[in-house]
């Protein structure tokens, strides 16, 4: 009884947990600084920290998203400038991955134009990538030198939908870049898990007593 | 077969449906290097040879594949998803039926791995024939799912021969290693990692069976064919391989007291066996009068050749705090808890898709309990430990020699790629001893509540399991 007991109830607050996660609403790029990710400005081996003038930062953002790549991303601290005085800052912790880092800020409700962007790199442990444009020195990020162009910039921001709401579209979406394409995939898949976890609570309701 | 447990054809069939739900969540190309994977599979099907370049230029028609997937735009970059336009869908299967050439030596980093995988994969690439090269892909990785069912069905087996006397622990452990993502997305994909593991389950199985019952000629047998089925599967059993012919040397010395000739014979049988791929690879080397060199021998001295010491220092530090007096290799990294524990809890794709900070934080109560459950079920099992020492010590040295080898690996990619191999799934031949660990963990609760920990450590795992197939598919499709 009370194995099945914990079955139940584990099972119910999975199920709580999923639906609870999916009242949540994706991260989405609320606005981008309009440069294109092109070229690579250069690896930064050592502590290091860049300046980008001339950004705006919209309204209510969660986390802006810097155009860097690493084995194992640093430690990088954002602190957004409006002449000297910082807005809002933000820290993501060392070991990321991928070709992109989110770091998180504290929200501002209203658009601030005319800023400037720093992030600092620390506990840098192999390369670390920078991506953007090439542009005139004039404009360019700098860090103890100026870079060769600036950084292609997305500042994040809660989507209005939930992913719940979005459910269909992620479906259809599923059903993309295979072969045959369609919605159909989401059977199997939903088939093969409630099959794999109902003989696994039999199995434990046989086994476990 | 009549002689298996019915729990361990179960927890079989449970790892095999998780493995192809997985197959079908994880977009084309997108776990680790299953576009090199997939090209040695097309090479050796298409020509009957090994590929033999590795400079990442797949046959023609796997590249425009890959190119109408927009497989490197998504591939480490989760800000971009896959294709979500009908006008792409339309595009890749219009390219898809194309005659193009299936042929290239090239399979980029899987060039240097051995054949074997590669040769069973071959069977399902055929069967596809009449298909697209996704549809060949589907089956390929569904194929592949059944690695992770002889993997759950090895690692109940063992632990029935490891924990005898509480035989529902078994389905504990065996349970927990169907549910484990990672097993189930390394499975869903084209990898020779799914191999390994299945392999190095039979491979503890095997040692947990002589330990228990003695050194048969039969089980010798066994024990080298898996031991060469091991070292023509994927490089990385070098690092299990030392642990094994340990075990394989204990189990010959105890054997040794009932019948002496009787011992010997069984381990020279063991040891032709496991020897015979090797062997084969250094005739075939002489007889076409190539360099005999062991892929690893390079590493080895290249290791070697930047000093020992620091090799060691680099590998602790890998997998553990610094000691004092040892260089920092990572600064501001608590490697045992930024790349084991969060690679652990969940680490997908191409290491690019991750659980929020906040549920990496939260994984730490279920994880802190279960390790402390763990550390009652070995206290009250101590005494059986202790004089189980030879069995405990030949499971050790495997572990060891994984770890030291995927340490040495990362320090030779040291400085510019540090981390480069900081991913759980390179110790997925260690599953074997994940589910001791959590059968050893429902045996810490106590006799009374020991089964009702268990259940709850399996709903546990099946909620890591869902939420983890959830962040994938945000990830790709969101």
């Amino acid at each position: 009884m009370r194995i099945k007991l914990v079955l139940a109830g584990g099972l119910a607050l999975t199920a709580i947990g999923i639906f609870v996660a999916l009242l949540h609403s994706p991260t989405t790029v609320a606005a981008t600084n309009g440069v294109a990710r092109t070229v690579n400005l250069g690896p930064v081996e050592e502590h290091e920290r860049i300046c980008q003038a001339g950004e705006t930062l919209p309204a209510d953002i969660s986390a802006i998203q810097l155009p860097l790549a690493a084995v194992t991303g640093p430690q990088v601290d954002v602190e957004v400038l409006a002449g000297a005085r910082v807005i809002t800052r933000g820290t993501r912790g060392t070991a990321w991955y991928g070709t992109v880092v989110d770091v998180p800020l504290t929200p501002l409700h209203r658009v601030t134009a005319h800023v400037t962007v720093c992030l600092e790199l620390r506990f840098i442990t192999g390369l670390v990538f920078i991506h953007g444009s090439y542009t005139s020195p004039t404009i360019a990020a700098r860090g103890e030198r100026a870079l060769a162009g600036r950084l292609s910039i997305s500042y994040l921001r809660p989507a209005r939908a939930s992913w719940l709401t979005q459910a269909s579209a992620v479906i259809d979406h599923l059903g993309l870049g295979r072969a045959p394409s369609g919605t159909w995939i989401v059977f199997p898949i939903v088939l093969l898990m409630v099959c794999a976890v109902a003989l696994g609570c039999r199995l434990i309701l046989q086994e476990l007593r | 077969m009549s002689r298996i447990p019915r729990g361990a054809w179960v927890c079989a069939l449970v790892a095999c449906l998780n493995a192809a739900c997985w197959s079908l969540i994880t977009p084309a190309f997108q776990t680790p290097d299953e576009p090199s994977q997939f090209a040695y599979v097309q090479e050796l099907a298409e020509t009957g040879h090994k590929p033999s370049v590795n400079s990442q230029t797949f046959a023609p028609a796997e590249e425009i594949a890959l190119q109408d997937l927009h497989q490197e735009l998504v591939q480490y970059s989760p800000q971009n998803h896959t294709i979500f336009r009908p006008a792409q869908q339309r595009q890749l299967e219009h390219d898809l039926a194309l005659p193009l050439s299936r042929i290239s030596p090239d399979a980029g980093l899987a060039t240097s791995e051995p054949p074997l995988y590669y040769a069973l994969e071959t069977i399902p690439y055929f069967a596809g024939s009449a298909g697209t090269l996704l549809d060949r892909l589907t089956l390929m990785r569904l194929f592949s799912a059944l690695n992770a069912g002889v993997t759950a069905l090895f690692v109940f087996l063992f632990l029935r021969e490891a924990l005898p006397r509480e035989r529902w622990t078994a389905t504990v452990g065996g349970l927990g290693v169907a549910f484990s993502p990672l097993l189930g997305m390394m499975s869903g994909s084209v990898n020779p990692d799914s191999l390994l593991c299945a392999v190095s389950a039979v491979l503890f199985y095997c040692l947990a069976r002589g330990f228990r019952r003695g050194l048969t000629l039969r089980l010798a047998a066994c024990l080298g064919a898996v031991i060469a089925i091991g070292s023509i599967t994927k490089l990385n059993f070098l690092g299990l391989a030392p642990g094994a012919l340990l075990g394989l040397l204990a189990l010959t010395v105890r054997a040794r007291q009932r019948s002496k000739r009787g011992a010997y014979a069984s381990l020279a049988l063991a040891l032709l066996i496991a020897a015979t791929p090797l062997g084969l690879y250094v005739a075939h080397n002489l007889l076409a009068g190539s360099p005999t060199n062991l892929p690893a021998s390079g590493s080895t001295s290249l290791i070697i050749s930047r000093s020992l010491l620091k090799a060691s220092s680099y590998i602790w530090q890998f997998y553990l705090p610094r000691l004092p007096g040892m260089h920092s290799y990572f600064p501001g990294l608590w490697t045992t808890r930024q790349f084991w524990i969060n690679g652990f809890v969940g680490l997908y794709g191409w290491t690019d898709t991750v659980f929020p900070a906040w549920v990496e934080n939260a994984a730490l109560i279920p994880l802190a309990l279960l390790v402390l459950l763990l550390l009652r079920g070995l206290v009250l099992a101590r005494q059986q430990l202790l004089a189980r020492r030879s069995e405990l010590i030949s499971y050790a040295a495997i572990a060891g020699g994984l770890l030291i080898l995927i340490g040495a690996s990362d320090y030779l990619a040291y400085p510019r790629e540090t981390g480069t191999f900081a991913q759980p799934r390179y110790l997925l031949p260690l599953i074997a001893l994940y589910g001791a660990g959590l059968a050893l963990a429902a045996r810490g609760a106590g006799r009374r509540w020991g089964p009702v920990v268990g259940a709850a450590i399996v709903v546990l795992l099946i909620a890591h399991d869902i939420a983890s197939q959830l962040l994938e598919i945000s990830r790709f499709y969101g």
